[in-house]
């Protein structure tokens, strides 16, 4: 995979989660498209072995911004350990904008799931077209993460939960009628993704960004199987990593979201 | 080194086969998507193992990092041999291709052969006897020198004129690459991923049973590369954790003739690989296919 160096302009830790934005010279990035990244150089050797996939949580002048939460080297290196960073160009395929007219959409993400939603956010209002956003809050969110919600989604209508097994469903109740939506755009825990693909199921059209392990990033390897409705393993990489929901298998009433790589 | 003495630096050639440079894509690490810009970093182009009919794969997850490599068990998905040739030249960057098959049967394996020899796109064929990930078409026929050297007999007699190429597991390398030269094999390809386990301690299962890649192998690699290469007549293609130069230098000492490079172009470009092995050979004053088996020959 080719890895662009470029200047880490920031990194802010907000609990667990940081914010890390970096300089990007391109004219756009579309939404839900997400990035591989690295810290550091690599004369030390290739460790941890693979980079990182994540969304591209925003992009405005030629800045791009990743959100993500500290899980293991890899995550950390690009928390702590250098001032460059090391970027692919943004890949897969993103939100499809297309026949959602001037709105009302729904953007409904959960934890750190929420990274696509600022850019989309961003793009939605640029478009002029109506949205609202909700976002779970899981029970162990930090203060300082809560605070930075409330500044990349000044608007969203935050639905905490007590992680107990109702919880997937908390922001559903929050959203209320799901029909007065042209659209929902979803980006969350596994659990949610499942119930909120429920809900939608024949009546509204959602789209759903799924976190994946990956390994090569560009289709090659058919490391990020997805299960989908007729059988077969699209990748994450390449079909996604955003799908409709109709799209996907709904084993046991849920799609399967396995983690990304820490 | 200017341009033209820098490609000349770097051509090999293989079972007769031209390449510009000793990199060969590993089977399943270089997809069609991915093929923009490769035409100057490999020699010919190796697209994912193909099985006569469809196959889903195997469920996820597909793939775990561990220390200095990765874990996969991607289950052979693949279209089938039939959308495969109709997708082939979508593989066409002006490079030779290589198609890398795996069949539950023998029978299966030869009838593969067959319809490959008969394209005149298809310029090698690599067998895959042994993906450590399937059920069937996997390590069984990697069992012992006897089903090598019965599988690759019966192939070599249905690929007509086209060389074959056989790619084995790294258990008794030496001993099955013996037989599969003894039936006719033109090249053997060491060695596909080795068979690894994930346990996930916390909730005390399994995570993932597949085969390992990465620089975790390279050594082991190198050595079944190393004793093969000395045992046979026939080139050896080396494959396994290469991610540097120097290791493609490495291998090719070893007595590899040209080197598959697998999960180290999912960590790095392949073209730094390249840039760096060019950087090598120009510092040593050697040309690439002066390498193969020169080790402990200076």
């Amino acid at each position: 995979m080719k890895l662009h160096r470029t200047e880490a302009l920031s990194r802010e830790r907000f609990g667990d989660h940081v914010r890390l934005r970096y300089r990007w010279d391109a004219p756009s990035i579309e939404p839900g498209r997400f990035i591989v990244a690295r810290a550091g150089d690599l004369s030390a050797g290739l460790a941890p072995f693979l980079p990182r996939p994540f969304f591209v949580h925003d992009f405005a002048d030629g800045v791009a911004s990743l959100l993500f939460e500290v899980r293991g080297a890899g995550t950390a290196a690009l928390a702590d350990w250098g001032a460059d960073v090391n970027v692919s160009e943004p890949l897969g395929r993103g939100f499809d904008l297309g026949g959602i007219g001037d709105g009302p959409v729904a953007l409904i993400g959960g934890d750190v799931w929420v990274a696509p939603l600022k850019l989309l956010a961003r793009r939605l209002a640029l478009l002029g077209v109506s949205h609202d956003v909700y976002l779970e809050l899981p029970a162990t969110a930090s203060e300082t993460y809560v605070d930075l919600l409330h500044r990349a989604y000044p608007s969203a209508t935050l639905a905490p939960t007590d992680g107990g097994p109702e919880a997937p469903r908390t922001v559903l109740e929050r959203v209320g009628d799901l029909t007065r939506y042209r659209a929902v755009f979803a980006s969350g825990p596994s659990e949610m993704l499942a119930v909120l693909s429920e809900a939608c199921a024949g009546r509204i059209a959602a789209q759903l960004a799924l976190r994946e392990r990956m390994a090569c990033a560009d289709g090659s390897c058919f490391g990020c199987a997805v299960a989908m409705a007729d059988g077969s393993y699209a990748r994450a990489c390449v079909e996604g990593p955003v799908f409709a929901a109709e799209e996907l298998a709904r084993p046991s009433g849920g799609v399967t979201i396995a983690g990304a790589l820490p | 080194m200017n341009p033209v003495d820098s490609a000349r630096a770097l051509a090999v050639e293989l079972c007769g086969i031209p390449l510009g440079t000793p990199l060969i894509p590993a089977a399943g690490t270089l997809g069609k998507e991915a093929l923009d810009g490769v035409k100057g970093i490999y020699g010919a182009i190796l697209p994912k193992t193909v099985t006569p009919e469809p196959r889903a794969g195997n469920p996820p997850p597909r793939v775990a990092e561990v220390p200095a490599g990765m874990v996969n068990s991607i289950g052979l998905q693949n279209p089938g041999l039939d959308r495969f040739l109709d997708d082939l030249d979508a593989y066409d960057v002006g490079l030779p291709i290589f198609v890398s098959v795996a069949a539950d049967t023998v029978a299966q394996f030869a009838a593969a052969c067959e319809r490959l020899s008969a394209d005149p796109r298809v310029a090698a064929v690599e067998l895959n006897l042994s993906c450590p990930n399937v059920e069937h078409g996997g390590l069984q026929f990697c069992a012992g020198p006897g089903t090598v050297g019965g599988v690759v007999g019966v192939c070599r007699a249905a690929l007509r004129g086209k060389p074959l190429l056989v790619k084995l597991t790294v258990e008794d390398a030496v001993a099955n690459a013996i037989a599969a030269e003894g039936a006719g094999a033109d090249a053997v390809t060491l060695v596909n991923t080795v068979p690894a386990l994930v346990v996930d301690a916390r909730e005390r299962r399994v995570f993932l049973r597949g085969g390992l890649s990465g620089p975790a192998i390279k050594p082991v690699a190198l050595r079944a590369v190393y004793e093969a290469s000395r045992a046979l007549g026939v080139p050896v293609v080396g494959c396994g954790g290469v991610a540097s130069g120097t290791d493609v230098a490495e291998f090719m000492l070893a007595g590899a003739t040209a080197v598959q490079v697998g999960s180290g172009r999912f960590a790095r470009d392949a073209s730094e690989i390249l840039g760096e092995f060019a950087g090598y050979l120009s510092a040593e004053g050697l040309q690439a296919r002066e390498l193969t088996g020169l080790l402990g020959r200076n």
